[in-house]
């Protein structure tokens, strides 16, 4: 398959995925605008983190008064599993020129990364383009849905009285339904929310801090308990 | 330079320096054994917890709108039903008829 084939094939197959990226896209914006971020400041975060759900957690975390340095903390560790996600296709890389490494390393995500990898599993000749037309396709999306939100936001008085702050409650729930790998993860995550409720109820950490230990604890459990 | 600005480029950093990371320790990255399953297990468990979080520093309107979200998540698995059914619920138990 020729680059130009595979890219354009990427990008047809990931638009229904896009489409959901849109409508997780425009209520970040709403979310953005809470934390009085502009066009600007939302364009640049879309254009250089590209990262949804660490976007979301992190300018959460700000809207709620957590400061930068928890809300830094919260992103990046929910985006340490993206070492997880370029290792696992790393000879799509190999002997490629280095503008081409830093292009297919940002375009990663969960979405086009599912998506090529399936394809290969279904026996196709797809690889390296593949994945940059899917992630050509989500960038272009996020890009347009968050810059979107984020304008239109400031003609909603009260995202709070539509309901749209739990948006992202909701889109997470669905997160974690995806992410569920079966029993195994029954004690990590019940670690993580026992955390969370302890260190809430008991008033000893603020939510951004609970929220971070939580989940590591939870990881922790995992590492030590589990077996492969 | 304001908290904003220093999560978006802090974030930048640490994302495209994970996403590259990937890329370049590749074979000596753990497939098996603890530190692989940590890694592997942390994004659900980190979410579980904002999830859990987010829950609980709000009302029963919240704690029944998540059940019927997660109620849609299950049965459904999309990304779109699953936020609308959360916001429609949240929506309507806050308008308090």
């Amino acid at each position: 398959m020729t680059p130009t084939v595979e890219f354009r094939s990427g990008l047809r197959e990931i638009l229904p995925l896009a489409a959901g990226v849109v409508v997780y896209g425009l209520a970040f914006g709403v979310l953005a605008a809470q934390a009085m971020m502009g066009g600007l400041q939302t364009g640049a975060m879309g254009t250089f983190v590209f990262a949804g759900a660490a976007q979301i957690i992190a300018v959460e975390r700000l809207v709620a008064g957590a400061g930068a340095f928890a809300a830094l903390v919260a992103g990046i560790a929910l985006n340490l599993r993206l070492i997880l996600v370029t290792a696992s296709i790393r000879d799509f890389f190999v002997g490629r020129p280095w503008w081409q490494l830093a292009l297919g390393a940002h375009f990663s995500t969960d979405e086009n990364w599912a998506m090529t990898v399936a394809a290969r599993k279904a026996g196709r000749d797809v690889g390296y383009w593949h994945l940059i037309g899917g992630g050509a396709g989500l960038f272009a999306a996020w890009l347009l849905s968050t810059i979107t939100g984020v304008l239109f936001a400031a003609t909603i008085p009260d995202p709070r009285a539509l309901g749209i702050d739990f948006a992202f409650t909701a889109a997470f729930i669905l997160i974690a339904r995806t992410l569920w790998q079966g029993q195994r993860d029954l004690a990590p995550w019940s670690v993580s929310v026992g955390m969370v409720a302890l260190a809430l109820w008991s008033g000893l950490l603020d939510p951004s801090w609970a929220l971070i230990l939580g989940g590591i604890m939870g990881a922790a459990v995992a590492g030590i308990t589990g077996n492969d | 330079m304001t908290d904003t600005w220093i999560v978006i480029v802090g974030l930048a950093v640490g994302t495209f320096a994970a996403r590259l990371g990937g890329i370049v320790l590749g074979q000596r990255l753990p497939t098996s054994g603890g530190w692989a399953r940590t890694l592997n297990a942390l994004p659900g468990t980190l979410i579980v917890a904002l999830v859990a979080g987010q829950l609980m520093q709000g009302s029963w309107n919240e704690w029944i709108a998540g059940a019927l979200a997660a109620a849609t998540a299950f049965i459904t698995r999309s990304l779109v039903l699953t936020m609308a059914v959360g916001i429609g619920a949240v929506y309507l138990l806050r308008l308090n008829i």
